[in-house]
């Protein structure tokens, strides 16, 4: 028989826990010792040791705390986008509209729209032509600066927006945030 | 008392059906569409079902009529019973559904086989909460900051050829995100009506009908395919054309 003090091995089977965690051997070395010897001459009780060190067994040793009452409701709101961002997202398209109406009228609407479209497939293929030295370089039609502003406006807008409604989306990544 | 036997060749069937019944309509769709003409507020209707009748080639031009050799079409219009809209062309709205939703249908199932990762992350985030609405908002945005930078850039000559290029993505975004609504709304209907499991090409292929339905309906129609490409193009943006990780500027942050 492998056992050979039934009480010795009771009492390592209490101590292996804290033998297992370093905790016996920092207070009381004395009893470590003990125990290391018993465990270097029980094969039991050593197999105990064994399956007490494995990494599943002490996994399974833990509790974990009940969760509290409010714990999916929290994690939720935590998740959820803010309400700033959520308005923010909407009001913005009050800007963009009056911006693209401004820009809608100054170029006298979709037949100014129509003419840019075909203004740049005009000097594509002027540029394609003076590319292969058959005829010369289009030139950049003018244009008001108060055009131009609105344009930028009405981009950097929109590109804003674009990122806030990106946030918002479900499953995008949260930004980290400045300390 | 309904019959269990009958019940379950329905359902067995389901999906057959639902197809044919969506291809239908279609047409049906088509040829009131074509009768209502392009006359506001039914704009770009011709885009979409093409137009009515043809004049007849002169003996000199007949090579324009080269793919239609039979001209069944020409004999196959009739009057509509009151006045006040254009004929019924039922030849003319077969060869619509033929031609554009076909092509409608293609593009999509081509998307999904050729991305079909990307497309499950962008349909699981389309349907994920708020996803539709945020799609469309981000399409139109899209749209805005599209037509705002390509107009910036007819003003400069060095940056002129970026434009095929702007439109060029705008354009396989607006294809790739019809895809995946396509996917989306045959998951939808499988869901809602119960249908029995296919091969998700197939409910694809019922999504893609549905939104060639919308896109024929008269007057509406042309409002409706802007929302579903918009909203195209939104889903594409949001989910970088549906790739695992989102948009993130936290390495530009170090």
């Amino acid at each position: 028989m492998s056992e050979p003090n039934a009480l010795a091995c009771a009492r390592v089977r209490v101590l292996l826990e804290s033998y297992v965690d370093g905790d016996l051997a920092r207070d009381d070395a004395m009893r470590a010792d003990q125990v290391r010897n018993h465990l270097a001459g029980c094969a039991d009780c050593r197999r105990q040791h064994h399956q007490a060190a494995s990494v599943p067994f002490r996994l399974k040793a833990l509790t974990s705390p009940p969760p509290s009452e409010s714990l999916t409701a929290d994690v939720m709101q935590a998740i959820a986008p803010s309400r700033a961002s959520d308005r923010r997202a909407w009001t913005l398209l009050a800007p963009e509209a009056i911006l693209a109406s401004f820009i809608l009228w100054y170029l006298s609407g979709l037949d100014g729209l129509g003419s840019i479209a075909d203004g740049i497939f005009g000097d594509l293929q002027g540029l394609a032509g003076w590319g292969s030295g058959a005829g010369p370089m289009p030139s950049v039609p003018p244009v008001d600066v108060l055009l131009l502003l609105a344009l930028i406006a009405l981009t950097a807008i929109a590109a804003y927006h674009l990122s806030i409604l990106v946030q918002m989306a479900p499953g995008a990544m949260p930004t980290r945030r400045r300390v | 008392m309904s019959d269990p036997t009958s019940n379950r060749s329905v359902r067995r069937y389901g999906w057959a059906i639902l197809i044919g019944v969506l291809a239908v309509a279609g047409i049906l769709l088509a040829v009131a569409d074509i009768s209502a003409g392009n006359r506001w507020p039914n704009p770009l209707a011709q885009a979409i079902v093409g137009p009515t009748t043809w004049a007849r080639p002169a003996p000199d031009q007949a090579q324009t009529f080269r793919f239609d050799r039979s001209r069944v079409g020409d004999r196959l219009i009739f009057d509509f019973p009151i006045g006040g809209l254009g004929p019924i062309s039922p030849y003319q709205a077969l060869r619509a559904f033929l031609s554009n939703g076909a092509g409608l249908v293609l593009l999509a199932l081509a998307a999904l086989v050729v991305f079909p990762t990307r497309a499950r992350n962008a349909v699981e985030r389309l349907e994920a909460r708020r996803g539709a609405e945020i799609a469309l908002g981000a399409g139109i945005v899209m749209v805005l900051l599209t037509l705002a930078s390509v107009t910036l850039l007819r003003f400069t000559l060095l940056f002129l050829a970026v434009v095929p290029l702007v439109l060029l993505v705008a354009l396989v975004a607006g294809l790739f995100g019809i895809a995946c609504i396509s996917l989306a709304i045959g998951r939808l209907l499988h869901r809602r009506l119960k249908l029995p499991n296919v091969h998700p090409l197939v409910a694809a292929l019922a999504g893609a009908l549905v939104v060639f339905d919308l896109a024929v309906i008269p007057y509406a129609g042309v409002f409706t395919l802007a929302a579903v490409a918009m909203a195209g193009i939104g889903l594409a943006v949001v989910t970088r054309f549906g790739s695992a990780g989102s948009w993130s500027f936290v390495d530009l942050d170090w």
